[in-house]
This record gives C-alpha cells, structure tokens and sequence, in this order.
C-alpha cells in the first residue's frame, strides 16, 4: 500500500506539471497563433487609455516580454522555492508554494485562494451528505419497490433533478425561500467559526441546490446497482441462510451495490473541491469557483493557473483515496 | 452534463431571470420587500424618476448601516490607482482630491469646486504653472497632519506603471520630467514636475497650457494625499489612509469592505462629502440577478456599480407601480457608438460614411440598448446633452426619418461609387447582450441600401487592447465598422471627444480614435481652446464646431446617449443623479435605519 | 412419518409470455438418514422444486408472480400454508441449501468466517468469539486445513473444491435436518467432484440428516443416492430406489438417459445416442404424457393414448413408480433390450431410433395438419400412424 501511494504521488506531480504546461500553452500560445503580442497582452492590465511607457512596464513587470520558457520556468520555480515581489517600497518574499501575483489586483494568489477553500469546502462536503445519504436512500428504496409508484415518482424526480441546470433550481429557490417567504434570507457565507448557525443556515440553500442535482444522479446510480446486486447469487445463500430479509438487503445487497458508488463518490467530491463555480456564483458564495470565474474574465494568468493546479490537485488525490478505498472495501482487488 | 461552458453563465443566468421575471408578478405588484415605497415617506419625493434632479429623501440624520452590492470588484481602492467611474465615486468618502465635484442635482453636478484646497487652481500667465493652496489644519484618519508634500507624493507614486497600474495618466502626459520613474524606483530623486514652496501651497508644472488642469485635478483621486511613511505600494489599496469622512475598518478584496466614519475628519475637508451613516458595508462580486433581488427585497440599498438593473428586474420594476417609484432612469455620463474607420475601403471614401449614418434604424437601435429608460435618448451629436458647446444638430436625418433616410443613403453611396451597396466587416463585443442586439439591428438597417456587414464578436477584456483598439487588425482584418462606447474621463468637450477624434491620439494598442480621424481642421479647432485668456462660452463654442466637423466627417454613428436604470431604497437618504458619473452621489448617501 | 414429505406440489410463475408450469404435480417422501437424487435436463423443474422447498420464491421480489400449490411438510409441518417469517426461521437452521458455483454463491466482500458466523447467529444467540470458535470447528471437520488461518480468507482465495466446502461447511452450521444440495459439484473438476460427494456422504451419516442431491449427473447420482426421482417437464417420470431405477427402469426417458451416458463397460459405439428432440416449453407443455414428442414408444401403446392421456405415477414394483402408458411387462421386455452390454442393444437401438424418427415425422405431420386444418376450421380427430 505504501509503495502504491508513493507511485501515485509521484504520477501526481508529474501529472500536475503537464496540466501546467498545457494551462501556460492554452494562456499564452493561443492568442499569440490569434496575432497578439505581448504589448497587446500587457495592455489588458493596465487602465484606460494607457500611455506608451505604462505598457511597456507592465510588460516587463509581468515578464511578458521574456521567452515562454523562461516565464513558465519563473512560474515553475515560484511554486517550488517561493519568489520575491516587488510591492513598491519594498519587496516581500513569498514563500512556496508561491503562485505569484495577481495580474490584476498585484495580490498574491495563494493566499486568495487558502481563502476561498473553506466555502468551496462547506459547500461541498454538506451537499455531499446530502446526497449521498438522500440519493442512496431513494435508490435502495426504489429498487426495492421497483415499479410502484414511489419507484416512478421517485425516479421522475430523479430524472428532472439531472436534467435541470444548477443556475436555474438555484435562482428558483432563490426567488422562492429567500424573496418571496424569507426562510433564508439574505444568503451569505458567514464563516463557521464565526457562527456555525448561521453558518448552516445560509448554507441550506447552496446545499440542497447542489444535492439534487448529484442526488438525482445517485439515487439512479443505486438503483441500478441494487437492481442488479439482488439478482447475484449470494444474495439467494444469504436468504437461504434465513437472514432477514432487512439484513439480506443492507448487509449483501447494499454492500456490494454501494462499492462502485462510493467510488464515483470519490470523484464527484474530489471535482467539487476544486470549486462549484455555478452554485457559487449563483448564490454569491466567494469560493474557489467564484474565484474561478472571476479569473478567467479578467483574464489573470497567475490565479487562473492557481486554480488549475489546485483543482487538478483535488481530482487527482480523490483518483488516488478511490482507488485505495476500493483496494480497501474490495477484498478481490490488488493495488 | 455537470460541466458548462463558464463563460455562457451571463447570458444564461439572463434567460433564467427572464424566465423568472415572465413566471412572477406581470401587472401586481409582486413583494416589493420591505419597506417599499408606496409606505415609506409617503412623500410626493418618491417617483419614477424623481431622482434625476431633486433629492430624494434628504435628510441629515445620522446613524444606521448603509449597504452598498456590486456585481464586479473594483480595478483598486488605492485612490492613486482607480479609473472606474464607480470606484472614483465611492473613493471620494475616504480620499478627498485637491478640488471635486459640487454636491449638487442636474448639470450643476459638473461644476468643480474646492476639496483639500481653498480654490480652483491659479494659473501663471504663460499657462505652464497651476497653483493651488491647501486648507489648514486637515487631518489623516491617523491624526496625523496633511501637508502639499502628501499630496506631491500621492501623484509621484503613480508614475510607477508597474506599481500604479490602473490609474489615468494625464499628470504622466502633461507635466514636466515625464520620464521620472516614481519614488519606489528612485527613492532619493526629486520630482520636478510638482513643487511645494511651503506645507500648504503646491505648484504643477506643465510642458505645454492645458486649460482643463483642473479637471485632470479633481475628476480623479489622484491627489488624494498619501502619506509617505505609510506607503504600501500595491498594498496600499487593502487599507488607504483615509482624508474623507469615512475610513477602512475591513477589507477582504473581492468580498466585502466595511467604512466606518472618520474621527479626524471635518466638513471643512471636504465640504461636499457627509458623514450619515455610522456604517458603510459594499459587497462585492455579487452575482448581478442576486443584487437585483436584493434590492428590490431592501437587504442591499444601493447598487454601486450604477449601471441599472439587468433585464429581469427591468421588466420587474417597471410594470409594478410601487417598484417603479423608487427607480429612476438616469443619465449615465456615456454614449454608444458605432465607430466608421476611415482607413478600410470602401468607408475610406467620406460619401460612403454618409450612406451608412443615413441608413441606421435609429429607433432600432434605441431598442436594441434597451430601450428610452435603459437604452438612452437617440443621439445625434458628439457631445452629450449638457456639456458646454452642445448643440441638437441632426445632420443625418435621425429626428426627421427614424428609421432611416434610404434616400438620402442611396443618394450618398451613387457619390462614393458604390451605388449597389458594399461589404464591409463588424466587429463588436460578444458578451455583452445590448452591444450585439445594437449591431444587428445595425446589419438588418444597413442591408435594406445593399450594405451588408460581416460580423465579428470579440471578448470584452481584449477589445480595446488586441481587436478594435489596435489598428494593425482592424485593417488586417477589414472592420470598418466598430461598436463601442465611450464616458468622458470629464464631462466637457475635451473629455468628451479629444481621444475619439484628434489626430494626434491615435496609438497601436489601446486606441480609442477608432475611426483613425487626422482632420488638420479639427486638430487646429482643438489647439484653438488651449489659447490662454478663453471665456467659458468662447470654448464651448469651438468645442460646438468639432462635433459638428467630427460628425460631418462621419467617423461615428451615435447610437444613444446612455440612460441607466438606476433603483434606489427607500431607506437610502439624499439620494439623486450625480451628472459627472451617471450614478447616484455617494459621498451624500446616508441610511435610515 | 417422513422428515420431508411432498404432496402434490405445483409451481407457477406469471410471465408475459404466459404461465410458466414449472412444478406440475410433484409428489415424494424422504426419510431422515437417507438421500434422495433428483434427476432431470434444465428445465425439468428440479431447481425449482428446492427452491420452493427452502421458500425462496416467496421472499425475493421477483415472487410476487409466482404461484405454488400442494403441500410441503418438513418433520410435520407444513411449508407452504407456513407464514414468510416461520419458513425464515426454519432456513438455515432445520433445512439448509448448498449451490452450484461457490463463488458467486459467497459474498466477495465478507470473510468466509465472518459468512459462516452470520449463517450461525442467525440461528444462535451467541458472541462472536464463540460464533468464530465453532465456524473454525465446521471448517475443520468439512476437511480445510488450517481452518485458524483460512477462517479470515475470502472466498476469492479458497480453491474451487475448498470453497464448496465452505458452502457445506455453513450449510451444516445449524445442523439442518434436511440439506438439499443443488448441483453440488457441476462447478468442480472431476477429482473434487468425488472428494465432495465423499465428505457429503460422511457428513450425513455423521448427522443423520436427509440429503436432496439435485443433478443432472447420473454418475453422481448413481454414487450417492438412496432413491432417485427423475423429474421431465414439471412432473415426475419415475421415481424408486438407486437399485431399481438403475437396474430395472421403466420409463423411456429414463432409457434415454442411461442410454446416452458413455459406459467402460461395453464395446465402444461409434456414437452416443442422445435423446431425439429438446425439452419442452413449460408454457406449452404437450398434451397427456409430456414425454410423448419425443418418445419412441406410443405406437406400442396404442391409439393416440399418449398424446391425450396424463400417465399416472403407478407403482411397477415395491417403492418404484414410473409415469408410463406402457404395460410392465412390455417395459421390462424393451428394457431387455436396450440395456446397454446386451446382446440386441444395438439393433435395438437402431430401431428405437428407426421408431422414434417415424413417430416424430408422424407428429409433424399430425401438428402440420393440426395447423392447417385450425386455419380452415376443421376440426381433426384421427392421426394415422405409419
């Protein structure tokens, strides 16, 4: 187990080294094949109207001018032995992993981004609950009363949830449990360290937003999975052992049906982490999405390849705890 | 299925809102929220529109929290280093510049008056020195006392571009040593364009008369007083030290930031700003259909980025009477353009030009903005209603033929040769839902004379800086016809038209004379204000003669003078149309509750 | 009275297509101490018959189309008037089931301890230390060596053979009265196969329960079995002691299966002779005797008795029943005959094969008239035999 993990965390950085290499291409390659230069490219960060002198400072400040190379090779170092910035009267060391400035607001970017973790993080991880315990839930029972009614509601419900955008449900709810009756009013991420109450309360709405979505999706997921558990041969040993029936189904059934489960489960979180941008930004929650967004509009290299790099962390560590879980949970499997 | 395309979110988000907007109300009115202005004061002040030009709710009561919601984040707070318009409005409660604008409703909101100084600027015979002198007494948030050296060195630090990047550069241009590098570069050295003879008198020094200095003074924050020892550079902007009436208690960029009043301030520093409020919260990077909502709910009192209000809660606020008192459509400092270059054939040719002003849909194009409350007035000239030397000419038949003048059109393109029509390529912004409603309309208006154009959408970020603004592509790439806009960094006849139409503006990147116009007439005409001894009138009036040369010359389309739907809370005091911004006045606005 | 006694026992499932006969009338007793063989192809209901005696078919979701009848009483009582939750109680501990492939039949995620401790406590209200003590012991005794090691393997890690016998080993746990083995050895290769019928053996004289061995191995069958039941389409077709129905078998099916198995007994054949024809639909099972499609004996019989007349289970000979038309004495003399080592088995068999193809060119044509007078509306009486 201890070789394995040490295997992936090495794929891991190489892994995250070619995301950054591909980032660096798509940001700076592109527009240069699209005919910009790097004056042109300068010019996005500085104001209006800006004279001769002004671009050509920023360019050099922003290493825009350099060979694509030695800026990604800046970059790179950045992040391993920290860089020194120059802040007007001084200049401040930043240590690694130091992700640079922000093009824009000359910020530093790590810090923004450690930040914005604790909401992506509560976001994530109460939506997570929710669905997995709200979505498994309806899938078992679902496959258990396959046909019935709640069998066809259940998956109907499922089937919209899946289908409708998170910008929509989320405005909806919005507009319904935040305007028109104030149950939640005035949603805001208020930190859970300041009031937890609070806290879940504004949350409720992101959360349940974001649960159906992945609920709907879950609860088809384990109903198929059931579904198919329950013709396998040692769910009949297990009847046949006179187990009852509640047992048979939780202890075989629900076992072997959630195995592949939680393993999508994985992955599914391990994207959210690297940030919910429709829900964030519906429900104006500054996250890592948010932060995401905001990134690409102004177009700010060193906080786009921050969260990058962060989110293709997140997956790529989710990637690795699934599949040493499923080693864990499945006895048939060797890492 | 879980992944969308980020960008697609705004237009999105606005068909949902629209779909929301069509679900709800529809006639009744629907919430309205708290306090909504049917209750409230009750008074005859709370009207559509009543905004515009007297004030609404005024009041000198203090207390209560006043809350501020953007739909975006500021390029800076640091005084030194703004250029939005709404920054530069909220900047003036905790940065106060030597001179500012009056406190006042209508046109008289242009006027500048004293800030930090005791006067408008005293300029030397030759027009190369501007004098001005400083109020006793001032104070920082910290007690501590503002001298001219504060000031000297709140406008040398912007000279630093690597540091100070978004800031005007109008002092860079105009004064003497152009070429200092700023005092984080050259700590020791002495800046020669600025002197300061004594703690309370500082002097500027131009290369050649400029006669709108005091605008360059007082339309920015850049003279702002910035103590040296507490300098922080590109830090700055996370706690700048306060000389308005209020000061930083928080800042969590991209979040939120917290004012509190300013204990060391006095009317006297500033006798346009209030200090109501006993505390200010902005909320920044809202999502902008959540801002509406709140709102109209009242969780938030003002929105600060001053555009309007998005579509859904337009149709929301305008069809429900209650709503609709507590909004105004408000003169947004700003007109939209279409820009004619005169460099891609055949609008090379001034007849060709012609055709195409005669043959735009002018109503079309009022719709396409949004219409006369959120799109603006039909515009005719250069010059926006109000600005000295303005004048209603319609050379192009806009009043008289609305939708078009096809005649005259078919008439100029037989003289430019073209009688059958041309193509020609559009550019305009993709992102923005106004700006490619306003092109289309243009394309379907323009076809009707045999004019067909090619469109091109390109990202807003870049327009100015790779596309549109750098005329190596725009020729490379035949746009003779460019969508755009442009606010007066000050609202007179220089801000307004010097960087669309003199010929001596024209840069490779960044350029805002889009239509490439280097007329020797009109460069003269704007040499002609610079003569020292002019009245007001006399320059107005020759600011009336560019427009119309520029007009005549057709470099420009004028699409519609911007008018904002602004919506404003009934718990929001002293709230009314500020002229030099388009949006409300916040250095005034104080809370009830 | 007998440990299991079945009585008339009928299993239907509703399917779309129909109704699904699979149990038609099944009778038989099986005495403590005894094992009893159930013979047939796939589809003869025999599966199906355990299944409904373990009331499996009730619990699984599937059941709610599934229909059973008759009367199955294990040590008296009966199972099929028994409530869900009595029936429940009773698997496991008084009747216990092993099945074919131990490897899909155990759960790859528990331990074949932690399995056979389940199937234990299901039934006891112990600890888990003691559970564990007499899995540890169960194993041992079904022959797993180092039963304190392997009771914390996983089923992928125990060979085929040594899985099986875990399967025996929590089958047992409860010490079950009645064991019903449902093809028990399919699975393995042949040297386990023996192994295991070996240790099923001991083990039931050791406990004195009552074996059912499902199969359609006549080896098998032959090696362990005290009686024999041969099942065809749902019903039984003979049903005696191994000695009777081996040595003296009266009905043709039965024939038909000792026929085809290859024999080191007797000269080699150039071929082995299978049965002619394929198991019936058990949504269309054929009318009177369902063996008739493909029986080559019903002109012997005479008229067309055997396609409109049910055979009853009659009694050939002390404890021997065989479902037939045809009289004893002419059963016994084909039976001379076909018996395999036999001086005219192969002519014989040549012409049973010579019958049997006329008699089933004889039904095509009969169904082919059949068909096409139905289309024209007549009706058909008489079948002239050739």
């Amino acid at each position: 187990m201890i070789t394995f993990i040490i295997r992936r965390l090495i794929t891991t950085v190489f892994l995250l080294v070619v995301v950054s290499i591909i980032t660096f291409a798509i940001f700076f390659l592109i527009p240069r094949l699209a005919g910009q230069n790097s004056a042109e490219l300068a010019a996005q960060y500085v104001g209006r109207n800006p004279t001769h002198s002004a671009i050509v400072q920023m360019e050099a400040k922003l290493g825009l001018n350099e060979p694509l190379q030695e800026q990604y090779w800046r970059f790179l170092s950045g992040i391993v032995v920290g860089a020194h910035y120059n802040s007007g009267p001084s200049v401040t060391y930043c240590p690694p992993p130091c992700f640079g400035y922000s093009f824009r607001s000359q910020q530093p970017v790590w810090p923004q981004m450690v930040a914005a973790l604790p909401v992506t993080l509560s976001l994530a991880i109460g939506a997570a609950v929710l669905w997995l315990v709200g979505g498994v839930s309806v899938g078992v029972l679902s496959a258990l009363r396959r046909g019935t009614l709640f069998d066809r509601f259940s998956m109907g419900v499922a089937l919209a949830g899946v289908s409708l955008p998170i910008f929509f449900t989320g405005l909806i709810s919005l507009e319904l449990f935040s305007y028109k009756w104030p149950i939640f009013p005035n949603v805001q991420y208020v930190p859970i360290t300041t009031n937890p109450a609070l806290w879940a309360r504004n949350l409720v709405l992101p959360w349940v937003t974001l649960a159906f979505l992945y609920a709907a999706l879950y609860a088809r997921l384990t109903r198929a999975g059931m579904l198919e558990t329950m013709d396998e041969d040692f769910i009949r040993t297990a009847r046949a052992k006179g187990l009852r029936e509640r047992n048979v189904v939780v202890r075989h059934g629900l076992r072997a049906a959630l195995t592949p489960i939680l393993t999508i489960f994985g992955m599914d979180l391990g994207l959210l982490l690297g940030g919910a941008i429709l829900t964030e930004t519906t429900f104006s929650l500054p996250g890592l999405g948010q932060f995401t967004l905001l990134a690409i509009q102004n177009q700010d290299f060193p906080e786009i390849m921050g969260v990058v790099l962060l989110a293709a962390f997140f997956i790529v560590i989710a990637n690795m705890v699934v599949d040493i879980l499923y080693a864990v949970i499945d006895p048939r499997v060797r890492l | 299925m879980r992944r969308r395309s980020r960008l697609a979110f705004a237009a999105c988000a606005v068909t949902a809102g629209l779909t929301l907007a069509a679900c709800s109300s529809g006639g009744s009115s629907s919430s309205g929220g708290s306090s909504s202005g049917s209750s409230a004061s009750g008074s005859t002040t709370a009207a559509f529109n009543s905004g515009v030009n007297t004030v609404v709710n005024p009041s000198t009561t203090k207390g209560g929290t006043l809350t501020y919601g953007v739909a975006a984040t500021p390029d800076s707070f640091d005084p030194g280093n703004t250029y939005y318009a709404w920054v530069l409005n909220l900047n003036r409660l905790w940065a106060t510049p030597l001179l500012t604008y009056k406190s006042c409703t209508g046109g008289c909101g242009d006027t500048l008056v004293p800030g930090t100084a005791t006067s408008l600027g005293q300029v030397s015979s030759n027009g190369l020195t501007w004098t001005y002198h400083i109020k006793q007494g001032l104070k920082f948030e910290d007690g501590s006392p503002i001298t001219a050296q504060d000031i000297k060195y709140a406008v040398e630090r912007t000279y630093d571009r690597s540091v100070m990047e978004n800031g005007p550069t109008y002092f860079v241009n105009i004064l003497t040593d152009p070429k200092y590098p700023g005092p984080y570069k050259d700590p020791n050295g002495d800046f020669t364009g600025i002197t300061t003879p004594d703690q309370n008198t500082i002097q500027f020094h131009l290369q050649a008369p400029f006669p709108d200095f005091n605008y360059v003074v007082g339309a920015f924050s850049q003279t702002a007083p910035v103590p040296k020892a507490k300098d922080t550079g590109s830090n700055y902007q996370l706690h700048p030290q306060s000389t308005g009436p209020y000061m930083f208690q928080s800042y969590q960029p991209n979040k939120q930031l917290v004012l509190v009043p300013n204990p060391n301030w006095t009317q006297n520093e500033d006798t346009e700003a209030r200090q109501l409020a006993s505390k200010i919260v902005v909320n920044l990077n809202m999502n902008a259909q959540d801002l509406d909502n709140r709102l109209i709910a009242g969780d938030v009192d003002i929105d600060a980025q001053g555009i309007g209000v998005q579509a859904a809660a337009r149709a929301k606020i305008l069809s429900s009477p209650t709503l609709k008192n507590d909004a105004d459509a408000v003169p947004g400092n700003r007109a939209w353009f279409t820009y004619l270059n005169t460099k891609v054939a055949p609008l090379n040719n001034v007849n060709c030009r012609q055709a195409v002003e005669y043959a735009a849909n002018k109503t079309d194009l009022q719709t396409a903005w949004g219409g006369p409350y959120a799109g603006g007035q039909v515009a005719t000239t250069l010059l926006l209603p109000g600005m000295n030397g303005y004048s209603s000419f319609d050379l192009y038949n806009a009043k008289t033929a609305p939708t078009g003048d096809l005649t005259a059109a078919k008439a100029a393109l037989a003289k430019c040769g073209q009688p059958n029509g041309f193509t020609v390529g559009a550019s305009y912004r993709s992102d923005r839902p106004a700006e490619t409603a306003a092109i289309q309309a243009l394309q379907a208006a323009l076809t009707r004379v045999g004019i067909k154009l090619q469109l091109h959408g390109y990202p807003s970020g870049s327009y100015y800086s790779t596309f549109a603004g750098a005329p190596n592509y725009v020729h490379q790439h035949n746009l003779g016809i460019l969508q755009g806009g442009w606010s007066p960094d000050w609202p007179d006849g220089y801000g307004m038209m010097d960087e669309l139409v003199a010929g001596n503006t024209i840069v490779a990147t960044g350029n805002t004379n889009i239509g490439e116009l280097n007329d020797p007439t009109i460069n003269s005409l704007f040499q002609q204000t610079t003569k020292p001894g002019l009245t007001t009138a006399q320059v107005g009036a020759i600011y009336g003669q560019i427009d119309k040369a520029a007009m005549a010359q057709a470099v420009i389309l004028p699409n519609v003078y911007a008018t904002n739907l602004l919506y404003r809370s009934p718990a929001a005091t002293n709230v009314y149309a500020f002229a030099p911004y388009g949006e409300y006045n916040y250095a005034v606005i104080g809370a009830s509750s | 009275m007998a440990m299991l006694e079945v009585r008339d026992l009928h299993v239907q499932f509703r399917t779309d297509d129909g109704l699904v006969k699979a149990v038609d009338g099944l009778s038989f007793n099986l005495e403590r101490g005894r094992t009893l063989g159930i013979v047939g192809e796939s589809g003869s209901g025999k599966s199906v018959t355990s299944l409904a005696i373990m009331g499996l078919h009730r619990s699984s979701d599937k059941g709610s189309g599934t229909e059973i009848t008759g009367q199955i009483r294990l040590d008296g009582e009966d199972l099929v008037s028994s409530s869900a939750e009595r029936v429940r109680q009773l698997r496991g501990s008084k009747m216990a089931m092993i099945f074919q492939d131990p490897l899909s039949a155990l759960n790859p995620y528990y331990s074949v301890g932690a399995q056979i401790g389940e199937a234990y406590r299901v039934h006891n209200k112990v600890s888990k230390q003691v559970a564990r003590k007499r899995v540890i012991d169960l194993l041992g005794r079904v022959g797993i060596p180092q039963p304190t090691v392997r009771v914390d393997d996983y089923p992928h890690q125990f060979s085929g053979g040594m899985r099986q016998r875990a399967m025996i080993a929590m089958a047992l746990s409860c010490d079950p009265e009645l064991l019903i083995a449902d093809e028990p050895t399919t699975a393995l290769d042949v040297t386990v196969q023996a192994q295991i019928l070996d240790l099923i053996v001991d083990l039931q004289a050791e406990f004195g329960s009552a074996v059912i061995i499902i199969t359609h191995d006549l080896g098998v069958v032959a090696e362990v079995a005290d009686d024999v039941l041969v099942m065809y389409a749902g019903r039984v077709a003979e049903y005696g002691s191994g000695g009777d129905v081996f040595r003296q078998p009266g009905h043709p099916y039965t024939w038909g299966l000792l026929g085809s198995m290859p024999r080191l007994d007797v000269a080699r054949v150039d071929r082995l002779r299978p049965i002619r024809g394929t198991p019936p639909s058990l949504i269309h099972v054929p009318s009177g005797c369902p063996f008739h499609p493909r029986c080559a004996y019903p002109p012997q019989v005479g008229g067309d008795r055997c396609s409109t007349e049910i055979p009853a289970l009659l009694e050939t000979g002390p404890g021997h029943r065989v479902a037939c038309h045809l009289m004893l004495a002419k059963q016994q003399e084909l039976w001379a005959k076909l018996a395999p080592g036999s001086a005219g088995s192969a002519a014989a068999a040549t012409e049973e094969t010579v019958a049997a193809e006329q008699t089933a060119a004889a039904e095509q044509t009969a169904a082919a008239d059949e068909v096409a007078s139905a289309e024209q509306g007549e009706d058909v009486t008489e079948v002239e035999a050739t």
